[in-house]
């Protein structure tokens, strides 16, 4: 394959497409950044700016929605009434406009044995609204309480699904019940009215019990207090918090649905925020904003597109352009990962999704770096494709709500979150990488017409270099996490299931290492063993969560269970073509190589 | 020709060992064994599954419903002794003392080390507890996997003066002497691990003559292989003192109170405990903290404050040990572990294993290994290139 060719009349256009290509692919990614943010007039996206504590940690109202309305519809916003309601909006109605709330369709509900009880036959229609299942809030608390002493591994479809109903319902509810009592005359307002009024303590202590965020600042973290409890310290003769009438005024504009009014609440309510904390709030409301996650993964898509596009036409016009629009996607990649580990000051391995985010980025890096060694478009395919399979995974993973949660105790450590954490989680990126690499030329084995000598070996010797990569990041990790086992549980191994996994990787890439060195392993059984590496790591990385067993079992996933044996299996299937001789799937003429048999 | 005869046996002997093809079968083997210990967790627990696939010389089958066992595999100890071989065998024989090799050198190096601490802390670690209460003052560690028959002397008010039989006495039967006492133990019988019931009509007669035990059956359970649950032994044990007996008495770990006898004015506690070990300095818990993440209840921290006093070494001071954050005294370290009524009982991890250091040199030794070796090849690889595209061009 040539370079650009110089001689063609389209130099201009090679050397400038990639550029325009990486532009436009930019400017789409960062455009969730631009909008008017306003809904009816008021201003919602100002009012989610405000900083709130939930989950032990700081964050903007932003958050929560966008959290809570994944968890209860797995869906960041919705259509109603034939326009898009968006978390922010859909936060206000529940916390001041619970009757609008109501009656949108938010639960979704799949198992049909959950629909059975609440009188539903199983349709098209998979969201219900609060309003609907009101008559039946009763039959499913007793259903989820039967389920919930149940184990969560040995709970059956059904149990799981009912318990994950009720968690829904009542996170919902607890949302109702944080600024005011959900459908009270008179809200907030009312109730700071009559916060000495006899009977109030008991709305009071509802408030206290369910609110699920504290938006009153303090000086300290835990000097943070949430409505129910200025209330009620407002009752035992305290002076009444300064951001309660805000708020009120905010519950009653919204209410009315008073434009001006709203946001003149709601400046109100930001000016009592601590700068600092509306600072770092409007920096996570942009993140949330621009979804760079979800960009990359589009960008990286189109990378992958226009590559198999330059395998059919204009190779030397089009890969280019797929290189530089991979790059953009590194690009968003690296910004969405850097602001993470700015807004949550931790380094960027803090739980099972921001792994994914990692593994995809260590390997689309590692891609990209192949591309700018060899140019051949394969460093591009296999970036693409990583980056973009990484962040469809932790899409997936990040249904659980908050990515950004505190670290338990013994985790609470950035300088092994740092060190251990990262390196091996490059290790796994390393691994898969060389198994994408090693899918990609058994594809091109099979596919190819033609195939360059030049070019398998070429794919061959990244493979190769990926591996030794992957094994000095695999191993350091792994004995950096068996000296921080040491620090902390007084063991440098335990046998524990995550340290096996980790050490199965090293196993498994020595072994390829040693069988090549030996020669008992060629190009196609260094490649087939390649593949293999992506079940290891596979497994290593999510199966032994699903054990349940260890120290290590802080993200227990049931779910995924099927769609790693799926994952396992393709896996499988590619190591049989790689072994397979290339006429079998392509009857074309010419000598076959002779390969080495496979160790 | 003898001579040379044998050198070629020997030759021969360390050719198949250092051959790359055995480093790969065991690497293999080991893997299986990784996976099949991984996966036995989940009924045997940590401690069963790692002892029946890694600390084990072979792994051994027991069809369901027979009394045999069969090999089936070679255990972890076995391969990870044949990995040593090779590796030692390959290092001496096959790779060249260059410089070029220095990478690999370190590796293997580092590797064998590491194989090493394995060994070593199998053998030599000691795991402990010390649960401590606020205000509280310890001197000694508990091991909860073994226990001991403590006898205690409470004449004096001031001081108990103690005595501990371990578990190995005990089930060597017989009678056993206490040191620095008039007494000695005749044991009747003992159990590793039992349930105790409160004796009804129709079971068969006890061992037991004086006591509780005169009215509570022994049932023999199996040992516990799960790492939450812990054997409660039992035995049946007979003091006699300037020829009298006491009568037999059960003394079980499941037992709350001890039981008390007299003799000559000196009164004798039989109780089954955790068996201790005496430290020659002391620890007293001033202040246990649990700190959890505002509005959550996500632990943050567990931190323990102890003042450390080691009189024969003149070392007396405040200790603040949490996560990640040990104390290491005397050969032994002391990790937060867990924690009890109300936030006032501090219980630490205690463990003695003289080979903790050697991962850490191994894990220098290997990393710089890897960079060296890995960065001669990927200049050798720009060379290459760089070559071939000249060769290229020239052409």
């Amino acid at each position: 394959m040539k370079r650009i060719d110089d001689t063609s009349k389209n130099t201009k256009l090679a050397r400038y497409l990639p550029w325009l290509a990486a532009g436009v692919a930019l400017i789409g990614a960062v455009s969730g950044l631009f909008g008017s943010g306003q809904v009816r007039n008021m201003d919602v996206q100002r009012f989610a700016q405000l900083p709130v504590l939930e989950g032990g940690r700081v964050k903007p109202l932003d958050s929560i929605a966008r959290n809570s309305l994944l968890v209860i519809r797995s869906q960041q916003s919705f259509r109603y009434n034939d326009r898009t309601v968006n978390a922010d909006e859909w936060l206000l109605d529940v916390l001041f406009r619970p009757e609008v709330a109501d009656d949108q369709p938010l639960f979704v509900i799949n198992d049909p044995d959950v629909l059975g009880l609440i009188g539903i036959k199983q349709s098209a229609e998979r969201y219900f609204s609060f309003k609907t299942l009101v008559p039946h809030v009763d039959e499913i608390q007793k259903q989820s309480e039967a389920a919930h002493p149940i184990d969560a591994k040995q709970r059956t479809r059904y149990q799981s699904a009912i318990v994950n109903l009720f968690e829904r319902l009542y996170l919902y509810h607890r949302l109702k019940h944080t600024m005011q009592i959900a459908g009270s005359e008179g809200g907030l307002a009312q109730e700071i009215k009559d916060v000495a009024a006899p009977g109030a303590d008991e709305r009071q202590n509802a408030l206290r019990e369910l609110g699920l965020f504290r938006a009153l600042p303090g000086v300290k973290v835990s000097d943070w207090r949430s409505v129910g409890e200025a209330l009620r310290d407002a009752r035992a003769g305290q002076p009444l918090d300064k951001g309660l009438a805000p708020m009120a005024r905010v519950g009653d504009a919204w209410a009315k649905q008073d434009a001006p009014a709203f946001n003149a609440a709601v400046a109100e309510v930001l000016a009592m925020a601590r700068p600092e904390e509306l600072r770092a709030a409007k920096s996570e409301l942009s993140f949330n904003l621009a979804q760079p996650f979800y960009s990359g993964m589009v960008v990286y898509v189109l990378a992958l597109l226009i590559l198999f596009v330059s395998w059919a036409y204009k190779p030397a016009l089009l890969q280019p352009v797929a290189f530089a629009v991979l790059l953009v996607g590194v690009f968003i990649h690296t910004a969405g990962l850097t602001s993470r580990v700015i807004l949550q000051g931790r380094p960027p391995v803090t739980n099972l999704y921001s792994s994914a985010v990692f593994v995809g980025w260590g390997a689309v890096v590692l891609g990209a770096i192949l591309e700018w060694m060899y140019r051949k478009g394969f460093g591009t395919a296999v970036a693409a494709a990583s980056g973009f399979a990484s962040l469809i995974i932790a899409h997936h993973l990040a249904a659980d709500g908050d990515t950004m949660e505190m670290m338990r105790a013994v985790l609470d450590s950035n300088f092994w979150l740092a060190t251990h954490v990262v390196t091996i989680t490059i290790g796994y990126s390393g691994t898969f990488l060389a198994g994408a690499i090693a899918i990609g030329w058994t594809i091109r084995k099979h596919v190819v017409k033609d195939p360059d000598p030049a070019a398998g070996k070429a794919l061959v010797s990244m493979a190769y270099g990926i591996i030794c990569f992957a094994v000095l990041f695999s191993f350091v990790g792994t004995v950096l996490g068996g000296i921080w086992a040491d620090q902390s549980w007084g063991r440098f191994w335990g046998w524990d299931p995550k340290e096996n996994g980790a050490l199965l990787i090293v196993l498994w890439n020595a072994i390829i290492l040693h069988a090549r060195w030996g020669g008992y392993a060629r190009d196609r059984g260094i490649m087939a063993m390649a593949i293999f590496g992506n079940i290891i790591t596979s497994l290593s990385w999510f199966g032994v969560n699903m054990l349940g067993v260890g120290l290590h079992s802080y993200g227990f996933m049931d779910k995924a269970f099927w769609a790693l044996v799926a994952f396992g299996s393709t896996q499988l299937l590619l190591i049989a073509f790689a072994l397979l001789p290339r006429r079998f799937w392509h009857r074309g003429p010419g000598p076959i190589a002779p390969h080495a048999p496979a160790a | 020709m003898q001579k040379s005869e044998n050198k070629s046996k020997l030759t021969k002997f360390l050719d198949a060992a250092l051959s790359l093809k055995v480093t790969i079968v065991a690497l293999a083997m080991l893997m299986v064994l990784v996976v099949a210990c991984t996966l036995a967790q989940v009924d045997m627990g940590t401690n069963g599954a790692v002892n029946a696939y890694m600390r084990s010389f072979v792994v051994w089958w027991k069809p369901t419903g027979q009394n045999f066992s069969i090999p089936i595999f070679p255990g972890g100890t076995t391969v990870g002794f044949v990995l040593g071989v090779n590796l030692i065998a390959s290092q001496l024989r096959g790779l060249a003392r260059t410089w070029a090799k220095l990478g690999l050198w370190l590796v293997h190096i580092g590797l064998v080390l590491l194989v090493t601490a394995e060994f070593v802390s199998a053998a030599l670690q000691v795991d402990a507890r010390l649960a401590i209460e606020e205000g509280q003052t310890v001197s000694f560690v508990e091991r909860p996997q073994e226990f001991e028959l403590a006898i205690l002397d409470t004449s004096d008010p001031k001081l108990d003066d103690v005595y501990g039989v371990p578990e190995s006495l005990l089930k060597g039967g017989g009678t056993i002497a206490i040191p620095g006492t008039p007494l000695s133990l005749r044991v009747h019988a003992y159990f590793k691990n039992t349930e105790l019931g409160r004796k009804a009509e129709g079971d068969p007669p006890t061992m037991a003559t004086m006591g509780v035990g005169t009215g509570v059956t022994v049932k023999e359970a199996p040992p516990v292989t799960s790492d939450d649950e812990h054997n409660r032994p039992a035995t049946f044990v007979e003091p006699l003192a300037a020829g009298k007996s006491y009568g037999t008495w059960l003394v079980s770990a499941a037992m709350g109170a001890p039981q008390a006898f007299v003799h000559e004015g000196h009164t004798y506690q039989l109780s089954m405990r955790p068996r201790r070990e005496y430290l020659p300095y002391a620890l007293t818990l001033k202040k246990f903290s649990h700190d959890v993440y505002p509005g959550t209840d996500i632990p943050k921290n567990f931190s323990s404050l102890v003042h450390l006093v080691d009189k024969p070494a003149g070392e007396e001071r405040d200790v603040l040990i949490f996560m990640n954050q040990p104390l290491r005294y005397a050969g032994r370290t002391f990790y937060q572990a867990s924690f009890g009524k109300g936030d006032t009982l501090s219980v630490l991890q205690v463990v003695e294993n003289p080979g903790w250091l050697l991962p850490y040199i191994s894990c220098a030794l290997v990393t710089l290994g890897l960079l060296i070796h890995f960065a001669m090849g990927l200049r050798r690889a720009q060379r290459k290139r760089q070559r071939q595209a000249a060769a290229a061009q020239n052409a």
